[in-house]
Protein backbone atom coordinates (compact mmCIF):
# COMPACT_ATOMS: atom_id res chain seq x y z
CA UNK A 1 0.00 0.00 0.00
CA UNK A 2 2.79 2.53 1.04
CA UNK A 3 4.28 1.68 -2.56
CA UNK A 4 1.59 2.59 -4.38
CA UNK A 5 0.75 5.94 -2.54
CA UNK A 6 4.68 6.58 -2.70
CA UNK A 7 4.19 6.22 -6.55
CA UNK A 8 1.07 8.34 -6.73
CA UNK A 9 3.20 10.92 -4.86
CA UNK A 10 6.22 10.74 -7.00
CA UNK A 11 4.53 11.03 -10.13
CA UNK A 12 5.17 13.95 -12.34
CA UNK A 13 2.12 15.45 -11.52
CA UNK A 14 1.95 15.05 -8.07
CA UNK A 15 5.78 16.52 -7.80
CA UNK A 16 4.28 19.59 -9.69
CA UNK A 17 1.41 20.57 -7.78
CA UNK A 18 3.49 19.69 -4.93
CA UNK A 19 7.07 21.56 -5.49
CA UNK A 20 6.55 23.57 -8.15
CA UNK A 21 7.11 27.74 -7.89
CA UNK A 22 4.62 28.64 -10.12
CA UNK A 23 1.05 29.96 -8.56
CA UNK A 24 -0.59 27.70 -10.90
CA UNK A 25 0.31 24.74 -8.83
CA UNK A 26 -0.44 24.45 -5.16
CA UNK A 27 -1.91 28.04 -4.47
CA UNK A 28 -4.44 27.67 -7.63
CA UNK A 29 -5.43 23.92 -6.79
CA UNK A 30 -5.95 25.17 -3.25
CA UNK A 31 -7.86 28.15 -4.68
CA UNK A 32 -10.18 25.85 -6.31
CA UNK A 33 -10.59 23.64 -3.51
CA UNK A 34 -12.17 26.81 -2.00
CA UNK A 35 -14.77 27.76 -4.79
CA UNK A 36 -16.24 24.10 -5.14
CA UNK A 37 -16.31 24.33 -1.16
CA UNK A 38 -17.87 27.79 -1.32
CA UNK A 39 -20.53 26.36 -4.11
CA UNK A 40 -20.97 23.22 -2.44
CA UNK A 41 -21.35 23.86 1.20
CA UNK A 42 -22.83 27.47 0.01
CA UNK A 43 -25.47 26.93 -1.60
CA UNK A 44 -26.52 23.43 0.13
CA UNK A 45 -26.21 25.74 3.79
CA UNK A 46 -28.32 28.65 2.14
CA UNK A 47 -31.31 25.60 1.20
CA UNK A 48 -30.24 24.14 4.52
CA UNK A 49 -31.58 27.34 6.11
CA UNK A 50 -34.49 27.81 3.99
CA UNK A 51 -35.76 24.73 5.04
CA UNK A 52 -35.30 25.08 8.72
CA UNK A 53 -37.45 28.38 8.42
CA UNK A 54 -35.56 31.26 7.46
CA UNK A 55 -36.90 33.11 4.64
CA UNK A 56 -40.19 31.36 4.99
CA UNK A 57 -41.78 32.77 1.87
CA UNK A 58 -38.87 31.30 -0.45
CA UNK A 59 -40.69 28.72 -2.21
CA UNK A 60 -39.14 25.21 -1.85
CA UNK A 61 -39.93 23.87 -5.12
CA UNK A 62 -37.27 25.72 -7.32
CA UNK A 63 -34.74 25.84 -4.86
CA UNK A 64 -34.26 22.38 -6.75
CA UNK A 65 -32.75 23.98 -9.31
CA UNK A 66 -29.78 24.39 -7.22
CA UNK A 67 -28.79 20.68 -6.25
CA UNK A 68 -27.21 20.54 -10.19
CA UNK A 69 -24.71 23.59 -9.14
CA UNK A 70 -24.03 21.88 -5.89
CA UNK A 71 -22.77 18.85 -7.59
CA UNK A 72 -20.80 20.74 -9.92
CA UNK A 73 -18.87 22.69 -6.92
CA UNK A 74 -18.74 18.51 -5.82
CA UNK A 75 -16.77 18.31 -8.76
CA UNK A 76 -14.51 20.85 -8.66
CA UNK A 77 -13.62 19.87 -4.94
CA UNK A 78 -13.25 16.35 -6.43
CA UNK A 79 -10.62 17.23 -8.92
CA UNK A 80 -8.74 19.94 -6.93
CA UNK A 81 -9.18 17.66 -3.89
CA UNK A 82 -7.49 14.24 -5.05
CA UNK A 83 -4.66 16.48 -6.84
CA UNK A 84 -3.67 17.76 -3.21
CA UNK A 85 -4.26 14.62 -2.27
CA UNK A 86 -1.71 13.07 -4.68
CA UNK A 87 0.56 15.61 -3.84
CA UNK A 88 0.92 14.18 -0.12
CA UNK A 89 -0.54 10.54 -0.75
CA UNK A 90 1.90 9.01 1.90
CA UNK A 91 1.15 11.09 4.92
CA UNK A 92 -2.48 12.80 4.15
CA UNK A 93 -3.65 8.71 3.63
CA UNK A 94 -2.30 7.85 7.01
CA UNK A 95 -3.52 11.02 8.41
CA UNK A 96 -7.09 9.78 10.97
CA UNK A 97 -8.17 13.04 10.81
CA UNK A 98 -8.29 12.76 6.22
CA UNK A 99 -10.35 9.82 6.91
CA UNK A 100 -12.63 11.98 9.12
CA UNK A 101 -13.26 14.61 6.96
CA UNK A 102 -14.14 11.75 4.17
CA UNK A 103 -16.74 10.43 6.03
CA UNK A 104 -18.84 13.54 6.55
CA UNK A 105 -18.56 14.45 3.19
CA UNK A 106 -19.84 10.71 2.46
CA UNK A 107 -22.19 11.64 5.07
CA UNK A 108 -23.33 15.51 3.61
CA UNK A 109 -23.54 13.93 0.14
CA UNK A 110 -26.05 10.97 1.12
CA UNK A 111 -27.90 13.65 2.97
CA UNK A 112 -27.68 16.14 0.16
CA UNK A 113 -29.72 13.72 -2.39
CA UNK A 114 -32.08 12.56 0.11
CA UNK A 115 -33.15 16.08 0.55
CA UNK A 116 -33.27 17.08 -2.99
CA UNK A 117 -36.45 14.61 -3.17
CA UNK A 118 -37.92 15.95 0.20
CA UNK A 119 -37.17 18.88 0.25
CA UNK A 120 -41.02 19.89 0.89
CA UNK A 121 -41.14 16.68 3.49
CA UNK A 122 -41.66 17.46 6.96
CA UNK A 123 -38.53 15.02 7.24
CA UNK A 124 -36.65 17.69 5.09
CA UNK A 125 -36.06 19.91 8.35
CA UNK A 126 -34.24 16.65 10.24
CA UNK A 127 -32.19 16.33 6.78
CA UNK A 128 -31.86 19.92 6.87
CA UNK A 129 -30.15 20.34 11.07
CA UNK A 130 -28.32 17.07 9.67
CA UNK A 131 -26.50 18.51 6.80
CA UNK A 132 -25.66 21.88 8.83
CA UNK A 133 -23.34 19.70 11.26
CA UNK A 134 -21.92 17.30 8.40
CA UNK A 135 -20.84 20.34 6.58
CA UNK A 136 -19.16 21.82 9.49
CA UNK A 137 -17.39 18.52 10.71
CA UNK A 138 -16.09 18.62 7.19
CA UNK A 139 -14.57 21.71 7.20
CA UNK A 140 -13.60 21.34 11.17
CA UNK A 141 -11.79 17.97 10.30
CA UNK A 142 -10.41 19.96 6.48
CA UNK A 143 -8.87 22.58 8.39
CA UNK A 144 -7.23 20.15 11.21
CA UNK A 145 -5.39 17.99 8.43
CA UNK A 146 -2.73 20.50 8.87
CA UNK A 147 -2.36 20.66 12.81
CA UNK A 148 -2.61 16.57 13.26
CA UNK A 149 -1.09 15.44 10.05
CA UNK A 150 2.72 13.72 10.60
CA UNK A 151 4.58 16.25 8.82
CA UNK A 152 3.51 19.68 10.76
CA UNK A 153 1.99 19.43 13.99
CA UNK A 154 0.44 21.99 15.80
CA UNK A 155 3.48 22.92 17.58
CA UNK A 156 5.54 23.88 14.70
CA UNK A 157 2.59 25.77 13.51
CA UNK A 158 2.30 27.59 17.00
CA UNK A 159 5.96 28.36 17.54
CA UNK A 160 5.80 29.87 14.23
CA UNK A 161 3.11 32.16 15.45
CA UNK A 162 4.91 32.87 18.06
CA UNK A 163 7.56 34.31 16.65
CA UNK B 1 -0.92 51.31 3.26
CA UNK B 2 2.06 49.50 5.23
CA UNK B 3 2.15 52.06 7.67
CA UNK B 4 -1.45 52.42 8.80
CA UNK B 5 -1.69 48.30 9.21
CA UNK B 6 1.54 48.67 10.86
CA UNK B 7 0.41 51.13 13.27
CA UNK B 8 -3.21 49.53 13.91
CA UNK B 9 -1.28 45.87 13.90
CA UNK B 10 1.30 46.89 16.63
CA UNK B 11 -1.67 48.38 19.09
CA UNK B 12 -3.87 45.32 17.85
CA UNK B 13 -0.85 43.00 18.95
CA UNK B 14 -0.66 44.00 22.52
CA UNK B 15 -4.11 43.89 23.15
CA UNK B 16 -5.50 40.47 25.27
CA UNK B 17 -6.81 39.26 21.71
CA UNK B 18 -3.18 39.58 20.43
CA UNK B 19 -1.58 37.94 22.98
CA UNK B 20 -4.29 35.00 22.72
CA UNK B 21 -3.91 34.65 19.32
CA UNK B 22 -0.36 34.97 19.10
CA UNK B 23 -0.55 31.57 21.13
CA UNK B 24 -1.57 32.93 24.65
CA UNK B 25 -4.63 30.45 23.94
CA UNK B 26 -3.14 27.79 22.14
CA UNK B 27 -6.46 26.23 19.87
CA UNK B 28 -7.10 29.97 18.92
CA UNK B 29 -5.68 29.94 15.70
CA UNK B 30 -7.16 26.55 14.60
CA UNK B 31 -10.72 27.25 15.85
CA UNK B 32 -10.68 30.88 14.21
CA UNK B 33 -9.31 29.03 10.63
CA UNK B 34 -12.46 26.79 10.97
CA UNK B 35 -14.68 29.38 11.99
CA UNK B 36 -13.54 31.44 9.02
CA UNK B 37 -14.15 29.31 6.41
CA UNK B 38 -17.72 28.38 8.20
CA UNK B 39 -18.42 31.96 7.68
CA UNK B 40 -17.04 31.83 4.18
CA UNK B 41 -19.81 29.00 3.50
CA UNK B 42 -23.00 31.10 4.99
CA UNK B 43 -21.88 34.33 3.61
CA UNK B 44 -20.64 33.14 -0.03
CA UNK B 45 -23.80 30.62 -0.45
CA UNK B 46 -26.39 33.02 0.74
CA UNK B 47 -25.16 36.04 -1.33
CA UNK B 48 -24.95 33.66 -4.31
CA UNK B 49 -28.18 32.32 -4.30
CA UNK B 50 -29.67 36.00 -4.50
CA UNK B 51 -26.69 36.89 -7.13
CA UNK B 52 -27.88 33.88 -9.56
CA UNK B 53 -31.28 34.11 -9.41
CA UNK B 54 -30.61 38.43 -10.45
CA UNK B 55 -28.46 36.59 -13.24
CA UNK B 56 -31.36 34.55 -13.80
CA UNK B 57 -31.30 31.23 -12.31
CA UNK B 58 -33.57 29.70 -10.59
CA UNK B 59 -36.08 32.10 -12.40
CA UNK B 60 -39.09 30.50 -10.01
CA UNK B 61 -38.26 32.17 -7.12
CA UNK B 62 -39.49 35.40 -6.68
CA UNK B 63 -36.91 37.75 -5.38
CA UNK B 64 -38.59 39.70 -2.11
CA UNK B 65 -38.01 36.24 0.10
CA UNK B 66 -34.71 36.01 -0.94
CA UNK B 67 -33.51 39.18 0.54
CA UNK B 68 -34.20 37.89 3.74
CA UNK B 69 -31.37 35.27 3.61
CA UNK B 70 -29.00 38.58 3.64
CA UNK B 71 -29.18 38.80 7.51
CA UNK B 72 -27.36 35.29 7.57
CA UNK B 73 -24.97 36.47 4.78
CA UNK B 74 -23.98 39.30 6.81
CA UNK B 75 -23.78 37.18 10.18
CA UNK B 76 -21.17 34.79 7.80
CA UNK B 77 -19.30 38.09 7.22
CA UNK B 78 -19.20 39.20 10.84
CA UNK B 79 -17.57 35.61 11.83
CA UNK B 80 -14.94 36.19 9.19
CA UNK B 81 -14.35 39.73 10.17
CA UNK B 82 -13.91 38.79 13.86
CA UNK B 83 -11.90 35.85 12.87
CA UNK B 84 -9.75 37.87 10.54
CA UNK B 85 -9.28 40.49 12.96
CA UNK B 86 -7.77 37.58 15.38
CA UNK B 87 -5.41 36.56 12.61
CA UNK B 88 -4.50 39.95 12.30
CA UNK B 89 -3.55 40.88 15.92
CA UNK B 90 -2.19 37.40 16.47
CA UNK B 91 0.47 37.88 13.89
CA UNK B 92 0.38 41.36 12.08
CA UNK B 93 3.66 40.85 10.65
CA UNK B 94 2.55 38.31 8.22
CA UNK B 95 0.18 40.71 6.38
CA UNK B 96 1.06 44.23 6.93
CA UNK B 97 3.58 44.13 4.41
CA UNK B 98 1.46 41.82 1.87
CA UNK B 99 0.61 42.35 -1.05
CA UNK B 100 -2.40 39.81 -1.64
CA UNK B 101 -3.67 40.69 1.97
CA UNK B 102 -3.65 44.31 0.87
CA UNK B 103 -5.97 43.18 -2.33
CA UNK B 104 -8.21 41.26 -0.05
CA UNK B 105 -8.61 44.24 1.71
CA UNK B 106 -9.74 46.02 -1.62
CA UNK B 107 -11.76 43.71 -3.02
CA UNK B 108 -13.51 43.50 0.28
CA UNK B 109 -14.10 47.01 0.09
CA UNK B 110 -15.44 46.97 -2.98
CA UNK B 111 -17.57 44.60 -2.46
CA UNK B 112 -19.18 46.33 0.34
CA UNK B 113 -19.26 49.43 -2.15
CA UNK B 114 -20.99 46.88 -4.58
CA UNK B 115 -23.70 46.03 -1.55
CA UNK B 116 -24.00 50.08 -1.14
CA UNK B 117 -24.94 50.53 -4.45
CA UNK B 118 -27.29 47.81 -4.51
CA UNK B 119 -29.36 49.09 -1.70
CA UNK B 120 -28.17 53.11 -2.57
CA UNK B 121 -29.39 52.78 -6.20
CA UNK B 122 -32.81 52.08 -5.57
CA UNK B 123 -32.01 48.32 -7.09
CA UNK B 124 -32.46 46.60 -3.56
CA UNK B 125 -35.88 48.45 -3.62
CA UNK B 126 -37.08 47.61 -7.62
CA UNK B 127 -36.54 43.72 -7.64
CA UNK B 128 -38.42 43.52 -4.27
CA UNK B 129 -41.13 43.55 -6.77
CA UNK B 130 -40.19 40.83 -8.62
CA UNK B 131 -42.19 37.53 -8.85
CA UNK B 132 -41.58 34.35 -9.87
CA UNK B 133 -40.40 33.88 -13.67
CA UNK B 134 -39.68 37.58 -13.91
CA UNK B 135 -36.14 38.73 -15.30
CA UNK B 136 -34.36 41.73 -13.42
CA UNK B 137 -33.00 44.61 -14.26
CA UNK B 138 -29.85 45.59 -16.73
CA UNK B 139 -28.36 47.20 -12.88
CA UNK B 140 -29.64 44.54 -10.98
CA UNK B 141 -27.33 41.74 -13.35
CA UNK B 142 -24.05 44.27 -13.53
CA UNK B 143 -24.60 44.35 -9.41
CA UNK B 144 -24.79 40.66 -8.99
CA UNK B 145 -22.35 39.50 -11.25
CA UNK B 146 -19.77 42.56 -9.76
CA UNK B 147 -20.70 40.72 -6.46
CA UNK B 148 -19.74 37.10 -7.50
CA UNK B 149 -16.82 38.25 -9.06
CA UNK B 150 -15.52 40.42 -6.02
CA UNK B 151 -16.60 37.30 -3.30
CA UNK B 152 -14.42 35.14 -5.65
CA UNK B 153 -11.61 37.57 -5.55
CA UNK B 154 -11.97 37.59 -1.77
CA UNK B 155 -11.37 33.94 -1.76
CA UNK B 156 -8.66 34.35 -4.38
CA UNK B 157 -6.59 36.62 -2.28
CA UNK B 158 -7.06 35.04 1.00
CA UNK B 159 -5.80 31.68 -0.37
CA UNK B 160 -2.93 33.17 -1.97
CA UNK B 161 -1.46 34.68 1.40
CA UNK B 162 0.95 32.40 2.48
CA UNK B 163 2.26 32.25 -1.13
CA UNK B 164 2.73 35.48 -1.97
CA UNK B 165 3.74 37.19 1.19
CA UNK B 166 4.62 34.50 3.76
CA UNK B 167 1.18 34.15 5.90
CA UNK B 168 -0.36 30.98 6.65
Amino acid sequence: MHAFLATIQDSAISTWVRESSSPWAYPTVLFLHTVGLAILVGLNVAVDLRVLGAARRIPLAPLGRFFRLMWFGFGISTVSGLALFAANATTTAVNPTFWVKMAFIALALIDMRAMRRRLSDPSGRLLAAASLLFWAGAITAGRLLLYFGPDLGALALLQRIGQ
Amino acid sequence: MTPVLTALGDWLHATALGRAAAGGVPWLWAACETLHFIGLALLIGCVTVLDLRMLGVAKGLPLAPLQRLMPYAVLGFLINLATGVTFFAGAPDQYTDNGAFHLKILFIALAGANVALFYVSGVAKRIDALGAGEDAPVLAKMVAATSLFLWIGVMYWGRMLPFLGDAF
